[in-house]
This record gives C-alpha cells, sequence and structure tokens, in this order.
C-alpha cells in the first residue's frame, strides 16, 4: 500500500518513536530486574514515597518497564503502551527534579545502581534531557499511534 | 430527500483503533502482573538465621553497635558510622580516620557507633557484606567489635566484589582474638547467621534515616560526611562538639 508522502514518513516517524522508547524501557528494565533489592533502593533513595511503598514500587518498577517495552517495539496498544510509558517519564522527571531541589546528591538508578553518589557524580540535567526526549517519543504516538510496522496495524488495521 | 450518505461516510472512515475492551484487559493484566511481582519478590527476602541482637548493639531496632569498650565520658559526642564491608571508599575511610576513631573512642572522647550495612550484596550479586556484617557482630558479642572490624578492611578485596570466603572471616576472628570456647561460640554464630535478621534491621534503619551511600559519617545525628577531610580536623570537630 503506498501512503501519501506526509503520512509516510508520519507512520515511520512513529516506527522510530516506538523503538526509541520502547528499547530504552527494555534495557532499563533488564538492567534492574535481576536485582530487585537494589531497584527498591534507588527509588527510597529519592525520599519522596514512605519506605515500605518506595520498595514495592521498585520491585515493580523493572517489570512494568519491560512489559510496556515490548508493546511498544511491537506495536501492540501503541496509544495506550505510549501513555504508560510517557506517564512513568514524567513520574520519572518530577523524582529527579525533585531530589535536584533537595539537594540529594543520588544517582537516579534508572539502569541499575542507585542511592547516594559523590556531589560531583550526578547527573541529573542529563537524566531530565533523555527522559523529556522519551516523554516527546511518547507524546507523538499518543496524538499519532499509528506506525509502521506495527501489530496494531495488522490487527486492527 | 437527500440521499443518504452515512453507509458511504462509514465506508471510507478510518477504521477505529484497538477495542476499548482489549487495551483495558491488557492494562489490567499489566496491573495485575506488576502487584503480583512486587508482592513475590518484596516478600521473599526473609533469609534464614537468627534474630539475636548482637551484644553492644544500641537496641533491637536496627540500632548501630557502640564500638568501644571504653564507655563515653559524659558530653562526649556521638559518631555514628554508616559503612558496608565491600565498599572501596569504606576501605580509605578506614585507613584514613580509623586509628584516629579507634583511639578517641578508647580514650572515652567519643561515642562511636557503627552501623555495618549490606546493601552492595544486591549490586555485586554476592554475599559477602551480610556475611562478614553478621560476623562482626557475632565477634562484637565475644567484645571484639573493632579487632574484628579493622581485620575485615586490613583484608578488603583489590577489585570490589570479590567478597569474603568463609576461612577469610575466621581467620579474622584469631586475628582479633576471639580463641578457645568464645571461637567455637563465633564460629557458631557465623555459620548460622544468628545475627542474619539484625544485620537486614540495620540496612532498613539506616534507609528511614536517609542514609542511602557509604560511608557515611554523622556526628551528633548530623551528616558531616562531606566535610572530612584530615584526621585532625575530624578530630577537632569532635572537640567542638564536646560539651
Amino acid at each position: 500500500m503506498r501512503l501519501p508522502g506526509g503520512e509516510r514518513s508520519a507512520v515511520l516517524i512513529g516506527l522510530v518513536a516506538r523503538l526509541i522508547l520502547g528499547v530504552v524501557l527494555i534495557v532499563a528494565g533488564a538492567l534492574k530486574v535481576t536485582s530487585p533489592t537494589a531497584s527498591a533502593r534507588a527509588v527510597r533513595a529519592f525520599q519522596i514515597l514512605p519506605y515500605d511503598l518506595a520498595g514495592y514500587l521498585g520491585y515493580a518498577l523493572p517489570v512494568v518497564e519491560i512489559v510496556v517495552g515490548l508493546l511498544l517495539v511491537a506495536g501492540f496498544l501503541t496509544r495506550a503502551s505510549a501513555t504508560v510509558g510517557g506517564l512513568l517519564m514524567l513520574a520519572f522527571i518530577i523524582g529527579i527534579i525533585s531530589a535536584w531541589a533537595r539537594g540529594l546528591s543520588i544517582d537516579c538508578g534508572c539502569f541499575g545502581g542507585g542511592g547516594t553518589v559523590d556531589a560531583a557524580k550526578t547527573q541529573y540535567l542529563l537524566d531530565l534531557l533523555r527522559d523529556t526526549g522519551l516523554v516527546a517519543c511518547a507524546v507523538w504516538l499518543v496524538v499519532r499511534p499509528r506506525s509502521a510496522y506495527s501489530l496494531d496495524h495488522r490487527l486492527f488495521g | 430527500m437527500r440521499p443518504d450518505a452515512s453507509k458511504k461516510l462509514a465506508a471510507v472512515a478510518p477504521k477505529k483503533g484497538p477495542n476499548p475492551v482489549v487495551i483495558g484487559a491488557v492494562v489490567g493484566v499489566l496491573v495485575i502482573v506488576a502487584v503480583v511481582a512486587a508482592i513475590v519478590i518484596g516478600g521473599g527476602g526473609n533469609s534464614g538465621g537468627g534474630s539475636a541482637v548482637p551484644t553492644g548493639a544500641l537496641g533491637g531496632d536496627g540500632a548501630g553497635i557502640v564500638a568501644s569498650k571504653t564507655p563515653a565520658k559524659s558530653g562526649a559526642p556521638t559518631v555514628d558510622i554508616f559503612e558496608d564491608f565491600q565498599c572501596p571508599v569504606c576501605g580509605q575511610f578506614e585507613k584514613a580516620f580509623g586509628a584516629t576513631l579507634t583511639s578517641m573512642a578508647d580514650a572515652g572522647e567519643v561515642k562511636l557507633v557503627v552501623h555495618t550495612l549490606s546493601f552492595l550484596d544486591s549490586n555485586l550479586k554476592n554475599d559477602s557484606s551480610s556475611r562478614s556484617a553478621n560476623a562482626v557482630a557475632c565477634a562484637s558479642d565475644a567484645g571484639k567489635f573493632l579487632d574484628y572490624h579493622s581485620a575485615v578492611f586490613a583484608a578488603q578485596p583489590v577489585k570490589e566484589g570479590d567478597g569474603y570466603t568463609d576461612a577469610q572471616l575466621t581467620e579474622f576472628a584469631t586475628t582479633s582474638g576471639i580463641t578457645g570456647p568464645a571461637l567455637t561460640t563465633w564460629q557458631k554464630c557465623a555459620s548460622s547467621g544468628q545475627h542474619a535478621k539484625y544485620v537486614t534491621d540495620v540496612q532498613t534503619a539506616a534507609e528511614k534515616e536517609g542514609v542511602f551511600g557509604t560511608p557515611t559519617v554523622k556526628l551528633n545525628g548530623k551528616d558531616i560526611t562531606k566535610s572530612l577531610s584530615t584526621p585532625d580536623t575530624l578530630i577537632g570537630q569532635i572537640k567542638a562538639a564536646t560539651k
């Protein structure tokens, strides 16, 4: 099927957005899923949520990231999974800004690790830029969920 | 009457996306998976071992161990140290400040409280932090906390993550002067993980008071880690906090 030029580049941008957001989520989840204790501690280190709740969030996050990442890469339920992925990124952005504003020196633990680091080794700005880019990918997909090579397209037309 | 174009319109209208029911089902499954995962993983942390609180611990709820045998003089400030035996910077801290703090504690000039953390186990994927933390708690039962403590750091592996063998942990007990029946008791305590729950409690208590890195040094409850430079400045800070 040949699509008009504008539509064709739009579905390609959608594909790229899906792959970027999806692959980052899968990698981030996979790096943490084998060390649940460390993941729980990384969430607690933000000192935003109560101890127990932060712990459960830390255990659940890697699993959620992997599932949402797989859905995005497959292009299955694109709009819904991009919404979840985008909300996750927004939550991370809020957490990082909050930690930065309170003067904590922590590693965000986004890709494993986490906890207090040397003040010179914090990289809040970099983390925020990355997550903002990922939010942009998610927003694109929520607005235009149609993308090339997606399961959605095959299953639902 | 106008011709009814609704059929034509329906034919050219873009097909609707996935059924909301499908979306709802997938989101629901996702939530259930996440909750189950959190509960299974979170509940799985109960390791075996006894729940005994070691001699010298300031309380049962994961409080630190008072390191020195000499009671602190009245007015002497409290220094809390949070460290993990596998943390290289803790090894450096021990080299730089250990002797100073030990001699001040032995002179009763400071109440030295050590919190042996074990979070590096999950980062390094071994169990050396909690095993050595249990072992030093067993040494505290024998009245040899600081001797054992410095023996562990003196033998810290060059490569972070290599950890400590059981044979090494036993060797530290003998080098710290635990002998005879005390050594038998220590051995039993170490191999059965008698203070395993205490070790987990110390980690939890530290996180609850916002300690997420090692070493962390607190003087009368105030985090002074960032201001540490030389033993002399530390002595100055401790003297200044003495009433």
